[in-house]
């Protein structure tokens, strides 16, 4: 028995050690391979619907009756926010775990493979009524709208793909962890864990929503609790938000100094980074209700409170990504205040697309900052602003490292290896992207500011003057919209062409190294007990009063609607 | 001793009239932010009285037990409701309050932590967990309003506070009952 205990130890690390040298294993391969076709189908649809709302917003394009605005809308969001982010951080971060755990175990293969196929027949699902004008009730799903219940069910079904999917890494992980006594778990899977923990948490919440929504669907109960769907849609809401922008600040921290040739910032702040993320992110979902009625002042004053924490462990990244920025150049002969710029490698889209990324970030939590204020989210709140900061922050600083990203995972994942001139399509795709979505969120944040709404068709209000004014800046987000599909295009193509044409060859996983004279990080980071157990007194505090309020103070609550 | 300064500066600010007045004025942050903040408050400055007073501490704290002791009295303590009430409405049980969560829990909180073995420590966690769960069902299935301060409504919330934190606990004894943290040293 010992022995072979011992032995299949040996195995293992022999294993670690051939999938280091010779790159991912087939069934690796094929697992994050399939997961980012998903996302990058899920962008093509999603970004030519865009394209329709954007013209359509703009008096340009009429939709016909049998696919109305907010079929459009409801689809554009749910293939953007939920199959594209998904898909394609659970790719990303299989094959992380793979290339830094040793492989991925045979079992917890499975698993993502059933996830996979949950979450693909929880969408088709979810789909199917969209399509039929029966759930044309946005992502959001807010009560009292009701869809049909098949929409709920495929709901239900791609949460449970999502935790198959984050069970599987907590498996892969502690065993790793067993089998590597004393070690630290490598920075990469150490993010996916922080991920996957939101994942599981912050999805928790809708899951209890779903499951008191459908029976109403149904019509076995008569009425909802409005106010406690929506708290509860918004804990996992924001959380998701959240976990896209994680998992694009695991590879600003470990896998951007990487390629520019330098090395990580350090390794004890990186992983307090995560921790904090973790910890303090689910409470941040009551800046999405602070125009909700029901929640009394100083509980919206700590809610504010709690929303801006998070803005802490941002500047710290702000702050590491540029100090290691600048030891990088200055390391290869970079000279002056600012001048160092010029020895980064600005001709490689694996470094121009997550960098414009985290340049976004600056106006895009600026713009963050402003909504979780109570006063000025009152001026912007429900108008195209929010739509053009979340195409700031989704659209630009996630899905653009998302992109970047891609132009070396899917080689990798593939045995084949990025061309120059695939490269120099992506640098062309990641200035047309950077151009567009300006054009495109510049113009919904200023229309925003002049009280456009947001989800609403194109209406001049019975040609209304201030309505009417709206128009030029309306044009710009069709233009700004034209440019990013061409976008879309381009990546699109490139990603599929990265996967089956390019040559073969290959391609390195690139994690970056601490530096040399690094202190060594203490072992209480590897206490992930104790953060979730933080996380959930936190989550105790932002959110037991106001749904003990919601509750016992409930109002009659409401019957289903179809408003559409 | 840094730790100790932000210690004392934290027991400062909470004793400002407009911060306590914010915090007392609901049930809940009354009892779960602001008695907890002045224990941690306690907790920083132990370090102070640790190097001022090595022997005191050797002398009667010798293996942690005493100093758990007081801390649990002095938690047990202000966790009745009448103890909050009388809080609102006299001065010098205020000023008992400001005293006694700092100095008397969170000091011998500090110094018998870390002599206690890991059983001890348990069992007091679990003695917590329990006494939580009791107050959680006294706040929310009480029939009558315990305070006079507060409303019905404030402490069912605190119930349920009581309830969430006990929640926490139990899930961070199971981490601790099935994790064997030796597997990973
Ligand atoms: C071709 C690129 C894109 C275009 C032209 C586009 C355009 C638009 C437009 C015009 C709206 C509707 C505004 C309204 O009426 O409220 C919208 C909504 C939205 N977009 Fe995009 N978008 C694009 C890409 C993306 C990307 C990459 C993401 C996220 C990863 C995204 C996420 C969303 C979300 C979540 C909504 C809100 C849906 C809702 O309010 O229910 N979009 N988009
Ligand atoms: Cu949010």
């Amino acid at each position: 028995m010992e022995t072979i205990i011992r032995n299949s130890g040996k195995t293992q690390v022999f294993r670690e050690k051939a999938n280091k040298v010779m790159g991912i294993s087939l069934e690796d391969a094929r697992l994050t391979k399939s997961y980012l076709s998903v996302a990058f189908l899920a962008i093509l649809l999603g970004g030519m619907l865009g394209l329709l709302q954007g013209l359509n917003r703009a008096g340009m394009l009429e939709l016909p009756v049998w696919l109305n605005y907010y079929q459009v809308l409801t689809a554009h969001g749910l293939l953007l926010v939920v199959v594209l982010s998904a898909f394609f951080t659970i790719g990303y971060f299989y094959a992380g775990l793979s290339h830094t755990l040793g492989g991925l175990l045979p079992k917890v293969r499975k698993m993502a493979w059933i996830g996979f196929w949950m979450k693909i027949f929880g969408f088709v699902l979810a789909v199917i009524p969209i399509l039929m004008n029966e759930a044309s009730v946005m992502y959001t799903f807010y009560p009292p709208m009701a869809a049909s219940p098949i929409f709920y069910i495929g709901l239900v079904f791609i949460v449970l793909g999502v935790w198959m999917c984050a069970f599987g890494a907590f498996i892969n992980v502690a065993s790793w962890r067993k089998r590597n006594p004393g070690q630290h778990i490598p920075i990469l899977s150490f993010f996916a864990t922080g991920v996957f923990v939101l994942l599981f948490f912050g999805s928790l919440p809708v899951a209890i929503e779903v499951f008191t929504i459908i029976p109403w669907a149904f019509g076995w109960v008569e009425t909802i609790n409005v106010m406690v769907a929506r708290t509860l849609f918004w804990a996992f809401g924001h959380t998701l938000v959240n976990i896209w922008y994680l998992t694009a600040v695991s590879a600003w921290y470990v896998i951007v100094p990487k390629i520019i040739g330098g090395r990580r910032w350090s390794d004890l702040l990186t992983r307090i980074v995560v921790i904090a993320l973790v910890m303090m992110n689910i409470t941040g979902g009551f800046h999405h209700q602070i125009i909700d009625p029901g929640i009394s002042e100083p509980v919206k004053y700590m809610h504010v409170f709690m929303s801006l924490a998070i803005g802490f462990p941002s500047l710290m990244t702000a702050y590491a990504m540029f100090a290691v920025f600048e030891r990088t150049a200055r390391k290869k002969g970079g000279r002056g205040l600012v001048g160092w710029y010029k020895k980064l490698p600005w001709g490689d889209v694996r470094f121009l697309a997550p960098f414009i990324a985290m340049a976004a970030f600056i106006p895009a939590g600026a713009g963050g900052i402003v909504q979780s204020t109570n006063q000025l989210n009152q001026v912007v709140h429900n108008t195209m602003w929010i739509v053009g900061h979340f195409h700031l922050t989704l659209g630009m600083s996630v899905v653009m490292t998302f992109f970047g990203i891609s132009y070396w995972l899917v080689p990798y994942v593939s045995k084949r290896v990025l061309t120059p001139q695939i490269n120099k399509l992506g640098v062309i795709q990641t200035i047309i992207w950077t151009i567009g979505m300006v054009i495109m969120s510049g113009a919904m944040h200023w229309v925003g500011l002049l009280g456009s709404p947001r989800r609403t068709s194109y209406s001049t209000y019975f040609d209304n003057a201030t309505a009417l004014s709206w128009d030029p800046y309306l044009f710009f987000l069709a233009i700004g919209g034209t440019l990013l599909m061409i976008g879309v295009l381009i990546q699109v193509y490139a990603v599929f062409y990265l996967m089956f044409f390019a040559p073969k060859g290959n391609t390195e996983f690139p994690v970056a190294e601490v530096e040399e004279d690094a202190a060594p990080t203490p072992r209480w980071t590897e206490r992930w007990g104790l953060w979730i157990v933080c996380m959930l007194v936190l989550v105790g505090m932002a959110y037991v009063i106001p749904l003990v309020d919601f509750i016992v103070n409930a109002p009659p609550g409401s019957p289903p609607y179809k408003t559409w | 001793m840094k730790q100790s300064g932000y210690g004392f500066l934290l027991l400062l600010a909470l004793m400002l009239p407009p911060v306590s007045n914010l915090l007392e004025s609901i049930m809940i942050t009354h009892m779960h932010m602001q008695m907890p903040m002045l224990v941690f408050a306690g907790f920083l400055m132990a370090k102070f009285f640790q190097k001022r007073f090595p022997q005191f501490f050797e002398k009667w704290n010798e293996n942690g037990l005493p100093g758990i002791l007081l801390f649990t009295i002095i938690m047990v303590y202000w966790s009745l409701p009448r103890t909050m009430d009388e809080a609102l409405t006299m001065t010098s049980v205020e000023a008992f309050k400001f005293f006694s969560l700092p100095f008397l829990a969170g000091v011998p909180l500090r110094d018998s932590w870390r002599k206690l073995s890991s059983s001890w420590k348990h069992a007091l966690i679990i003695f917590f967990t329990v006494l939580f769960l009791g107050m959680g069902w006294l706040y929310i299935w009480s029939p009558v309003q315990l305070c006079n301060n507060y409303l019905v409504i404030e402490q069912i919330t605190l119930g349920w506070g009581f309830i969430t934190t006990a929640f926490a606990m139990v899930v961070y004894l199971v981490y601790s009952y099935f994790m064997d943290f030796s597997k990973y040293e």
